[in-house]
């Protein structure tokens, strides 16, 4: 971890931390297209299926996916055949624990603890865990290398759910 | 023959409830009926346990449930496999807490009584307080009990909690040869779980899930929203002429035609099991992958590859606990919980000797069809969640299995075959859940 020993180690460690507030408000407020810019072009979503899984690609996981997967993903939410999105989830995800991991020329990987409070119909699925984001400090903003989200019990029983932890 | 059981208030009349074309809303909804299944289903029947690979070596145990009752798959110092209760023969605890392991022997964590991974006791701390009694470590009641009957078909291990009933063998008949066709996908004749496991909730009756695996008529509606999005997303991303990768082949055959599905097939056996495709599947037309097709012929020979291949099932049911899709090495099993609950566990397998890429192939497979948050069960999901709800309307009291009734295909020994759109899966699965329900499956009506 590092630590801001400095104002410039503060106001970069605020930088980092008011992104993953936004990128989460992006997924809140349901405005998908801006969330999707905010991923690199080989950027990728990982919710692994282990705790410490090894890799995405001879391992199983919630959701792995690549650009186009994020494309078909996203296009569903719109569609009116989408039926596990019907009501469409309503969320809120809480972000605390924000950890600058390493920073080394533009890449930097965070570590923040997250709760997302799902809420469709019945009753809300709660989902907990640890945010992994591998960031990119390009043109005076980030990009998303790599957003991981490992669920507390992430190879524990799961609900069905539909859309990004 | 006695059709009405004694169950509390009500009597549950099993001859009424299934019949050959309708199966009545309760069968979904009671709890009676839920702990019925358990006793005269769940608990006689073969139920899949766990694959061989998950305990090569001595020591190793992997703990799992058969209907109700929590169960050990173990290897034993003899290179045996046994299946055992998960309880200590002292005051009852499980004997195992997690999931999988490697042991040298089995210590039960409240009094220190230690067994064998065959389930023979080797010792009680103080034994000879039993000295005298009516209890002593020579009592069979005092090692840890096996499953009444356990058996291995080509590393997919089986346990019946009954004394009697078919071997093995004889009950898998016609979907034994689904695991032959997985196992022979292999170069070197050997299959592995590897890769993780999905454990996905589901709140719905477990046979909502059973029924739906070769339910034909379905992935063109409830898939239609991932499916269709995935070729239009891809035919918009690389252009018509870019091959598709992966995961389109993976995902755009959910909406193939109504005559597509139909030229699938349906294939029926007896105590309910069956498969879809045959011939042809949604599997069928994945990427060759040029050094598989090698190490097979190398292992093989070219002749016996093309027979191998040749056969392209969908998914093939071991009425009731498990399924596998065999030319994609995937398996799911079916952990009923509660008349509206079910844990659909997913498993992938390694073909051995096979190149990465086949594994690869499969574990995207899982990702995309099989996770709990992905684009493709939980429409499956909220298509029974919605059944559950709705039958618990006095609408009707009758769930329709009417489809090519009357039309099926008999291929002689206990073989039936219907076109793919065909209601054939549901009927025969009632026509073993009654057997079972009445008689115990002793006899297949």
């Amino acid at each position: 971890m590092i630590e801001a020993t400095d104002i410039e180690g503060l106001l970069f460690h605020h930088r980092v931390s008011q992104f993953l507030f936004s990128e989460a408000r992006m997924l809140d407020d349901r405005e998908w297209d801006k969330w999707a810019a905010l991923f690199t072009e080989e950027g990728t979503y990982w919710a692994p299926a282990s705790y410490e899984q090894p890799d995405p690609i001879e391992h199983v996981s919630l959701i792995y996916e690549d650009q186009l997967l994020r494309k078909v993903r996203l296009a569903r939410f719109s569609n009116p055949n989408a039926f596990s999105l019907q009501p469409f989830p309503r969320t809120c995800h809480f972000i605390s624990n924000i950890m600058i991991d390493s920073h080394e020329g533009a890449a930097v990987t965070v570590s923040s603890c997250f709760q997302m409070t799902e809420y469709r119909r019945d009753k809300p699925n709660q989902f907990n865990g640890r945010y992994v984001h591998d960031l990119v400090d390009m043109d005076g903003s980030f990009k998303i290398n790599q957003k991981k989200a490992i669920l507390v019990n992430c190879d524990g029983t799961q609900p069905s759910s539909s859309i990004y932890f | 023959m006695a059709t009405l059981i004694d169950s509390g208030h009500r009597s549950i009349d099993i001859d009424h409830l299934a019949q050959s074309d309708k199966v009545h809303r309760s069968v979904y909804t009671s709890p009676e009926i839920f702990e019925l299944e358990m006793e005269r289903i769940w608990e006689k029947t073969w139920v899949f346990v766990g694959h061989e690979s998950q305990v090569r070596e001595p020591g190793q145990y992997y703990a799992t449930r058969i209907g109700r009752q929590p169960v050990l798959l173990t290897r034993h110092t003899d290179g045996e496999i046994y299946v055992l209760f998960n309880r200590c023969a002292h005051k009852g605890a499980q004997l195992v807490g997690d999931c999988s392991g490697k042991v040298k022997e089995l210590r039960c964590c409240y009094h220190g009584w230690r067994f064998n991974l065959d389930g023979s006791l080797l010792s009680i701390p103080l034994e000879g307080g039993y000295d005298g009694t009516d209890f002593g470590k020579d009592d069979p009641q005092a090692n840890m009990q096996r499953a009444p009957r356990f058996d291995s078909y080509r590393g997919f291990v089986f346990a019946s909690l009954a004394e009697d009933g078919p071997d093995l063998k004889t009950w898998l008949g016609g979907v034994a040869s689904s695991i032959d066709n997985m196992v022979d996908r292999a170069p070197e004749g050997d299959l592995e779980i590897t890769g993780g496991v999905f454990r996905y909730e589901h709140d719905c009756n477990w046979k909502f899930f059973i029924e739906n695996l070769n339910d034909l008529m379905h992935p063109m509606v409830t898939h239609q929203s991932s499916s269709l999005t995935a070729r239009a997303v891809a035919k918009k991303a690389l252009g018509a002429d870019t091959p598709a990768p992966a995961a389109i082949e993976i995902l755009a055959p959910f909406t193939e035609s109504y005559s597509f599905f139909d030229n699938m097939g349906l294939h029926a056996f007896d105590y309910g099991h069956g498969y879809s495709g045959g011939k042809t599947s949604i599997h069928a037309n994945y990427s060759d992958v040029p050094e598989y097709n090698e190490a097979m012929e190398s292992a093989y020979g070219k002749e016996r590859v093309d027979e191998i291949f040749a056969v392209n099932r969908h998914n093939t049911v071991f009425y009731p606990s498990a399924t596998i899709k065999g030319a994609i090495q995937t398996m799911r099993i079916v952990r009923p919980i509660a008349a509206d609950k079910t844990i659909i566990e997913s498993w992938t397998f390694r073909l051995k000797g096979a190149p990465d890429e086949l594994l690869r192939r499969s574990i995207l497979y899982c990702n995309l069809i099989n996770s709990s948050a992905n684009l493709v069960g939980p429409d499956d999901q909220e298509a029974y969640r919605r059944q559950q709800i709705g039958l618990e309307s006095q609408g009707s009291d009758w769930v329709a299995m009417h489809r090519d009734a009357g039309r099926d295909e008999d291929l002689g020994d206990g073989h039936i075959y219907a076109k793919g759109s065909s209601d054939l899966a549901f009927r025969n699965q009632y026509r073993a859940w009654k057997a079972y329900m009445m008689n115990g499956g002793q006899s297949d009506d």
